[in-house]
């Protein structure tokens, strides 16, 4: 018995480490950056929405607690408005796929200018209401901007951005 | 069930209710989880997670508490006797096992792995807005919650190709051996050529496994705090 669960757990065990370990190595998707302008604008853009990811997710982490750090969730609102403020330099021309580097950013970025800058400015109104129900501290507004946050990231990546493929 | 022998054919129990209760509704809630993750019904999501967590918890206890055909010890074999019954393949005599083959042990085994990474991961994964997430994701910064969820989205495509071989295998045994698996697993009964002596766990015992199972999935969806 002791032996046949020894040997259930060590093939359990390996499945789970063979698969963590193919994510692992599958994860680097930029791969090498071209030493190009479009490749540097590339992987500035994905280190920038990582940076916005990461900081959106700090916040969510706190207002998902009992007992919410405020001053964390602030925080983490200045910087994703700070970001978002920047988010139209993030798309230089000839940025995208066609000049050749590995982007999710879709070409309908650039054919379709107004849809963007609408979305983005979407981005940025409701980071900007983020940052300042989070000075002000209701819990409630902040999650009801969480959302409404949520639901800008999402607007965007559904029409610009490449579905992730499962 | 057309034996082809002339044998003797005898209906006994052979899966327990607990088996066949978990069995069912990882169905069920592996179906709803994958319709709510597509559809970002995420927190339908997360409740079919933490039920098929509860489902899991539950049936890799009961394969060493559990009635005779759900012990692990009693279906896991080693390779001479697995490589054994795959040589029986071929044959359309189909003698009947008390339980799983030891190929679908195989089976059995690398669909709970398989579970166990789905479940695990999605524990920790975090989407590409950094919204919604698991409930232990506050442990992990941003760019292991990715990893997590691409991990989720990988071993739930390992999920369903065990799936499909898990129907292949049902419907070759059904038509080529005339051998009825689904039957058994909603009725519990099967038909053998001689009764076979199984052992079957005491109700008292799944009551208390579940109330682990149950306590375990709760506390992990409240992340884990105390």
């Amino acid at each position: 018995m002791s032996f046949k669960f020894g040997r259930v757990m060590a093939a359990g065990a390996a499945v789970a480490v063979a698969m963590i370990a193919g994510v692992a190595v599958a994860h680097e998707h930029m791969g090498p950056v071209p030493d190009t302008p479009a490749g540097k604008a590339a992987a500035a853009r994905h280190q920038n929405f990582k940076q916005l990811g990461g900081a959106f997710k700090a916040l969510v982490d706190q207002v998902k607690t009992d007992a919410p750090d405020k001053a964390v969730i602030s925080a983490n609102a200045d910087k994703m408005n700070a970001l978002a403020a920047q988010a139209p330099a993030w798309f230089p021309k000839d940025s995208g796929v066609e000049s050749g580097v590995k982007t999710d950013a879709k070409p309908e970025i650039w054919s379709d200018p107004q849809g963007f800058a609408a979305a983005v400015a979407k981005l940025q109104a409701a980071t900007v209401k983020l940052q300042q129900v989070s000075a002000a501290g209701d819990m409630a507004a902040i999650r009801a901007q969480v959302q409404a946050t949520g639901g800008a990231c999402k607007n965007c990546h559904d029409k610009y951005r490449v579905p992730e493929k499962h | 069930m057309q034996d082809g022998s002339d044998a003797p054919v005898v209906r006994a129990r052979l899966w327990d209710g607990p088996t066949r209760i978990v069995h069912w509704a990882l169905v069920g809630a592996i179906g709803f989880a994958w319709w709510a993750g597509e559809t970002h019904h995420m927190d339908w999501h997360r409740l079919a997670g933490y039920t098929v967590l509860g489902l899991i918890v539950f049936r890799l206890l009961w394969g060493f508490l559990g009635s005779g055909t759900a012990r692990f010890a009693s279906f896991v074999k080693g390779p001479a006797q697995t490589l054994a019954y795959i040589r029986t393949l071929p044959s359309r005599d189909h003698a009947a096992h008390a339980g799983h083959n030891p190929l679908g042990a195989l089976s059995v085994l690398a669909i709970l792995a398989a579970l166990v990474v789905q479940v695990v991961s999605g524990l920790f994964a975090v989407d590409v807005d950094g919204l919604e997430s698991g409930p232990l994701s506050d442990r992990v910064d941003f760019d292991t919650g990715r990893l997590f969820a691409k991990c989720h989205h990988l071993s739930f495509s390992a999920l369903q190709a065990l799936v499909v071989l898990h129907l292949v295998a049902i419907v070759f045994y059904a038509v080529y051996k005339r051998a009825d698996l689904v039957g058994p697993m909603v009725t519990g009964r099967g038909r053998f050529r001689n009764h076979p002596e199984i052992d079957f766990a005491p109700l008292w015992r799944a009551f208390l496994v579940a109330a682990v199972a149950i306590v375990l999935a709760w506390w992990t969806a409240k992340g884990l705090r105390l």
